[in-house]
């Protein structure tokens, strides 16, 4: 499969790269791992007329603690991120998450997080060859006016499959978007629009500098339904955080509960999240409440679009949640001396 | 758009050659350097008959450009044996029938390889796990995980260790 002809340009500064993203535009697009850039451009859903390479740009491959938080540059590798005692000791969902992505052979050493946040959503409608896509009329995130994946939308519908995305919310993690002249720092969770033909909220200007998680003693994890434990995306997934309180060790003072491979955007269910505040770490009961619940929440917004049937990938949101919830709460109890 | 000359480190050897700025490194080796050892399949990341080293590690030609692997040391296929001495990882999957068509056989090698280079001796979870990202639709993946397990380490009890040339002394 060749790819379609584009200029390739590798800045060696991180100025440089704003410089060419602020006269490119919408003409160019950041190549970081490629593995989700390239194989998009392979089936001729998007031919930019310049890739702008962070190959030789170091200066966003870290990883350090600073200001109780943990600092992720967008160039940091997959493998970086599982390797690093920072992240496995303090930032466990994002450690289980990245560990799960594709294969080791495939992403770990090339893909980066900033990738992986920003790849593209996807939908068995539309990751599909030209020839296959020819065959019928344009769908909206193809340039149409239609949407195979549910009758009547208005809009796309597409799937955010992102393992590391979905950890990062559950993190309550923030990011830094540069651009020629300045920067801004938001919320993950604010990062989304409403419509799958451009999922994120980022200028054509803008480059994913860094991710920021903030660190404040509380335990997470992530849990994830895929068809083979390798190489393919999740179906559902869900990360969660809980915080225990300071003066009551064993009660629960924030909890924050993320679904994700099965809308637009990873969802933070804020009521879900909140019914845990006060509860108990080992009260299964409240977990599972808050489990089914988010399988309700979460079910308003699936399609059927990747994987599976609707009706299992919603049904499996409950025991993913419920897992991620008792991991964490497991890591998270006072250890009985 | 016009071709670039560029210089790669492949197998230890410098090569220079002139690519387009869209041409992966599988097509550059396959097509430019005669390197056909590497394998397309699916060109589309999923597979990993494509695999080759970059750096010492395991990653997919077909996803990098031939323009990103400039600056970084290129292992394929090729690069396994001196002259004609197979590797004991090799002359392993030969002895225990790991090969069959033989095209995921590229691909495989050099996970394999990847993985015995930071782990003589690893268990079958671990090789399982560093093979997940290669597909072979003939052999199955018994033999293959059990040519990785025994090649620093072959076993009293597998007959195809004894038979085998190179892995038995
Ligand atoms: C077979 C296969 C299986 C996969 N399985 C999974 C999976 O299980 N889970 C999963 O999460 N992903 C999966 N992926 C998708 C992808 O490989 C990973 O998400 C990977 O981490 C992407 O990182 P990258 O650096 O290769 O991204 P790239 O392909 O380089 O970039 C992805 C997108 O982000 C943009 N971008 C990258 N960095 C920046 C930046 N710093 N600023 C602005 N824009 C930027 C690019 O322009 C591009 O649009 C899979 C891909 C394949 C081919
Ligand atoms: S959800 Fe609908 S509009 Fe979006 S990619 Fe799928 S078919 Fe196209
Ligand atoms: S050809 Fe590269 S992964 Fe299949
Ligand atoms: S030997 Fe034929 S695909 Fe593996």
């Amino acid at each position: 499969m060749r790819l379609p002809r584009f200029e390739y340009l590798r800045p060696e500064t991180l100025g440089q790269a704003l410089s060419l993203l602020a006269v490119h535009k919408d003409d160019a697009k950041i190549l970081a791992g490629g593995t989700d850039l390239l194989v998009r451009m392979k089936k001729g859903l998007l031919k930019p007329k310049a890739l702008i390479s962070l190959k030789a740009l170091n200066e966003l491959s870290y990883i350090k603690k600073e200001d109780a938080c943990i600092k992720i540059g967008a160039g940091a590798s997959l493998a970086d991120i599982i390797a690093s005692d920072i992240i496995q000791k303090e930032a466990k969902a994002l450690f289980q998450a990245c560990g799960k992505v594709g294969a080791i052979t495939l992403q770990h050493y090339t893909g980066t997080i900033g990738g992986n946040i920003l790849q593209d959503n996807r939908c068995h409608h539309y990751n599909q060859s030209g020839l296959h896509r020819s065959g019928r009329q344009a769908c909206h995130k193809d340039g149409g006016k239609i949407c195979y994946a549910r009758d009547e939308a208005d809009r796309c519908n597409s799937t955010c499959q992102s393992d590391g995305a979905t950890a990062l919310m559950a993190l309550g993690a923030g990011i830094t978007l540069a651009r020629k002249g300045g920067e801004r720092t938001i919320d993950l969770a604010d990062f989304y629009t409403t419509d799958g033909i451009m999922p994120f909220a980022i200028e054509s200007h803008e480059l994913l500098k860094e991710i920021i998680i903030p660190v404040q003693g509380a335990k997470s994890a992530y849990t994830r339904l895929a068809y083979r434990s390798a190489i393919d995306y999740p179906i559902v997934c869900a990360g969660v955080l809980l915080k225990p309180s300071d003066t009551q060790k064993d009660k629960i003072d924030e909890a924050r509960i993320v679904v994700g491979a099965i809308a637009r955007s990873p969802l933070f269910l804020v009521r879900e999240s909140s019914s845990l505040k006060g509860k108990n770490l080992n009260d299964t009961d409240a977990f599972k409440k808050a489990a089914d619940s988010s399988m309700n929440s979460a079910s308003t917004f699936a399609v059927h679009n990747v994987g599976s049937t609707l009706k299992y990938r919603c049904d499996m949101v409950s025991e993913m949640v419920f897992q991620a919830l008792k991991k964490s709460a497991r890591a998270a109890l006072p250890t009985k001396e | 758009m016009e071709k670039i000359l560029i210089t790669l480190n492949i197998n230890d050897k410098p090569c220079e050659v002139m690519v387009y700025p869209n041409d992966t490194l599988l097509e550059v080796l396959r097509d430019e350097l005669d390197l056909t050892g590497s394998k397309e399949s699916c060109g589309e990341g999923v597979c990993g008959s494509c695999t080759v080293h970059m750096d010492n590690k395991p990653v997919r030609s077909c996803l990098t450009l031939a323009m990103e692997a400039t600056g970084t040391k290129i292992k394929t296929v090729e690069g396994l044996a001196s002259g004609d001495d197979l590797s004991d990882l090799q002359q392993s999957f030969i002895d225990h029938g790991a090969v069959q068509c033989g095209f995921c056989t590229p691909g495989m090698l050099m996970s394999a390889d990847a993985l015995l280079k930071d782990n003589p001796r690893p268990d079958e979870k671990t090789i399982r796990k560093a093979l997940a990202g290669n597909i072979c639709r003939c052999t199955g993946y018994a033999k293959i995980i059990e040519a990785v397990a025994h090649t620093d380490n072959p076993q009293d009890q597998c007959p195809d260790c004894k038979t085998g040339s190179k892995t038995k002394e």
